[in-house]
């Protein structure tokens, strides 16, 4: 192949993959198929079901643990009220940065109309939600905040405030303390903003108590959600203070895990705030009569909050009723000091990482799990 | 025979007398090279105890041997596999997967649990000797046969578990949280197999052939031995003993996490580098690396007591493992003898040819002067 032959295949190539790239993205620009000022919706179908029909996606940044799974089975029983939807795409960015991005871009180019988005890796996925947005799908990231404004990048942000979880966790503390003891606070990796903001929470709902102490490390001892890290760190904690009134943490499942490290050091579980876990549950119900001071309190996990992004997404798409508030409230779950809003509730019959504050019946949650059931 | 005869009149060696320590040594049987982490580790014990008594606590010890039992058990299946000049990256998978069946398999049925637990060897031992035949037959190398078994064993965690962590049965947890005689299960099973492993490998015939091949596998083939076999069965035995580790880790965490795994792969070459084991193959010693994890446990427990932040904990991590790589790597006395035969032959450095200043590569200053007043004036 001569010099010039050379040079204007790799000019067709050239111009080849820029066509490509650009049909990538071509499109509408801002959504604007979605403007459908008539908020009519499908009679016997909820105000945000509008009559359009269209095409569902959900984009998970990571899709292999039980809240994820749970949380997938609340927006597949959200979509199946609005028999606008006529297909579901699920897709998993399995923990991986390039794969989430790819998995966005697959969703548009196939065809998705309203994609709800959960941006693990943040600011790094913005770029791909931002093209899905300009191409005209109407795009909702949920719950971890990936940078950029809305009607800028995306539609809207559904979010939730987890300084509100610590300072619900905080305010249960002083009455259930007395406003006197010692607290522990257990995180996940380091510099991780929602373990940031429960401690910010946790702080200011106990400055009211100035016989209330966060001991130990502060912000939060690190475990990376890692049940024998938290392990470790419970060991090490239990033997330098031997004055512990509660701990708080955002993954109880991992301090249920760590009943073994109290009964090695001689001691009893505290008064425990937190997420809830059945596995957490369960442990408390069991230790109640002989650990009488393993007082519980829990926020609602929020599995449902998906079920507002799927909301707002579909309305948005087919011309619905939008949510009156892209902010979802931290609400507490159980409470064994009031038994409100619920008692502490253990169901032997569901498996330890089952979470019970979940919308869905116990039938569906299993399926969510892809579980049958747990023999105990 | 006369005066001149020189082999009758040969100097003889007298036998020297025993020495105490030579004799405890060959009854212990320890090599040379586990005296430092054993120093080491008692050091670290008596610094524990005198700048942070929480740590050495008799619950504070009860909770961290649990976890230092285990990470001892997977550091001598990496023991194994080093010693062979290989390594192994599959830890992560092989633990993992390990958790998963005795956890997912029995569904909370205690019944359940032995068919799991030999569910979860034949897997084990089935990836090690496939990785073994890999490396050793095949002749790829360890990083990469290892590395690529480690995504295989990750792709059935996520297949056999369907992406969701459970609990293990409680007759597992009872067992493994145990304890005999006031010591926890875990360490006693930990001391049981290093003993096994220790005595098939240093007292019979297969294991003194097992460490010929690891020291010098041309020399191991010279004398008739038939390497391959035994580069495969480091593999198969390693595995063996990851599931063993991750059995008991299953009882003690309860819920473990999918990939619980991961966080067992760079301490458990820590502890077989601190152990005294060389990377590149050869002597080592499963003592040793038992002992190096200990050591690595309560390096972390002290620090966690102490108050360090999880910044400080990982720098400490690594300071200890560069030093034990130091310590075992630098050759000090090839240093210390170098630095002897120059001081006796008169010199107090390195010296080269271009050092002496009256050579003529000395220009003179005039010349220098001229130059640089004429070089910036053209603008």
């Amino acid at each position: 192949m001569g010099k010039a032959q050379r040079v204007l295949a790799l000019g067709l190539a050239g111009v080849a993959s820029v066509a490509l790239a650009a049909c990538g993205t071509a499109g509408s620009s801002g959504g604007t198929n979605a403007a459908n000022v008539s908020s009519s919706h499908v009679s016997g179908a909820p105000s945000w079901c509008g009559k359009k029909k269209i095409v569902f996606g959900l984009a998970d940044g990571f899709g292999d643990n039980n809240w994820r799974k749970i949380t997938v089975g609340e927006a597949r029983a959200e979509a199946a009220l609005c028999p606008s939807i006529t297909k579901f795409v699920y897709t998993d960015g399995q923990g991986n940065t390039q794969e989430a991005i790819s998995q966005i871009h697959s969703d548009v180019a196939n065809g998705v109309n309203a994609l709800v988005v959960f941006p693990d890796a943040g600011k790094a996925v913005l770029p791909a939600i931002t093209q899905a947005y300009k191409a005209g799908v109407v795009t909702v990231p949920y719950r971890v905040f990936p940078g950029g404004k809305a009607g800028v990048n995306y539609d809207a942000y559904i979010s939730t405030n987890f300084a509100q979880a610590g300072q619900l966790w905080g305010d249960w503390l002083d009455k259930a303390l007395k406003c006197k003891g010692n607290v522990i606070n257990l995180g996940g990796p380091p510099a991780n903003t929602q373990s940031l903001a429960e401690y910010q929470g946790l702080k200011k709902a106990t400055a009211k108590c100035p016989g209330i102490h966060i001991i130990g490390q502060t912000p939060y001892y690190v475990t990376n959600w890692d049940p024998a890290q938290t392990q470790k760190v419970i060991t090490a904690v239990l033997a330098k203070y031997p004055d512990i009134n509660a701990i708080t943490t955002d993954f109880g499942s991992a301090l249920a895990s760590s009943a073994s490290a109290f009964t090695q050091a001689g001691r009893k579980i505290p008064a425990v705030a937190t997420e809830d876990s059945n596995q957490l549950s369960c442990q408390r119900q069991k230790d109640v009569k002989s650990d009488p001071q393993f007082q519980l309190f829990t926020v609602d996990s929020q599995n449902w909050m998906v079920r507002t992004a799927v909301d707002y997404a579909v309305a948005k798409a087919t011309g619905g009723k939008l949510p009156s508030s892209t902010v979802v409230p931290q609400k507490p779950f159980e409470n064994s000091l009031t038994g409100k809003p619920h008692n502490v509730e253990c169901d032997p019959s569901m498996p330890p990482d089952a979470i019970l504050s979940s919308h869905l019946s116990h039938a569906a949650q299993l399926k969510a799990l892809g579980q049958t059931g747990f023999k105990g | 025979m006369s005066a001149d005869d020189p082999i009758a009149n040969r100097p003889t060696r007298t036998p020297e007398p025993e020495t105490a320590a030579a004799t405890l040594q060959s009854r212990v049987r320890l090599s040379g090279a586990s005296l430092p982490i054993i120093a080491a580790t008692i050091a670290l014990f008596v610094v524990s105890a005198v700048f942070e008594p929480d740590s050495v606590r008799h619950s504070a010890i009860l909770g961290m041997l649990p976890l230092a039992a285990v990470l001892a058990i997977l550091a001598m299946g990496q023991t194994l596999v080093i010693q062979q000049g290989g390594i192994d990256l599959s830890v992560p998978g092989m633990v993992s997967l390990t958790l998963v069946l005795v956890t997912h398999y029995p569904g909370g049925n205690s019944g359940r649990l032995a068919v799991a637990i030999i569910l979860a060897f034949v897997a084990t031992i089935a990836a090690g000797l496939l990785s073994g035949f890999i490396i050793s037959y095949v002749r790829v190398t360890p990083i990469v046969a290892t590395l690529g078994m480690n995504a295989v064993l990750y792709g059935f965690v996520l297949q056999i578990s369907g992406g969701n962590p459970t609990s293990t049965t409680n007759a597992l947890s009872d067992f493994a949280g145990g304890r005999v005689a006031g010591i926890p299960t875990a360490v006693i099973i930990a001391v049981v197999l290093a003993g096994i492993t220790a005595l098939i490998i240093k007292r019979t015939v297969a294991g003194r052939r097992f460490e010929a091949v690891g020291s010098s596998l041309l020399g191991a083939r010279a004398a008739g031995v038939e390497a391959r076999r035994y580069q495969l069965a480091a593999y198969a035995c390693a595995g063996c003993l990851y599931c063993a580790g991750a059995v008991l880790l299953g009882g003690i965490l309860g819920t473990p996490n999918l990939f619980q795994g991961d966080s067992y792969l760079l301490p458990s070459v820590a502890a077989v580098v601190l152990g005294g084991t060389s990377l590149l193959g050869g002597r080592g010693s499963v003592i040793a690396t038992a002992v190096a994890a200990l050591f690595i446990s309560q390096l972390d427990q002290f620090v966690l007591v102490l108050g360090a932040s999880n910044g400080v904990q990982n720098l400490v991590d690594a300071g200890a493992l560069g030093a034990g790589l130091a310590i075992y790597s630098v050759p000090w006395r090839r240093l210390r003898g170098r630095e002897r035969d120059m001081k006796a032959a008169g010199h107090s450095g390195p010296v080269g040819p271009d050092q002496n200043p009256s050579g003529p590569t000395h220009a003179p200053d005039a010349v220098d002067a001229g130059t640089t007043v004429t070089s910036g004036s053209h603008k």
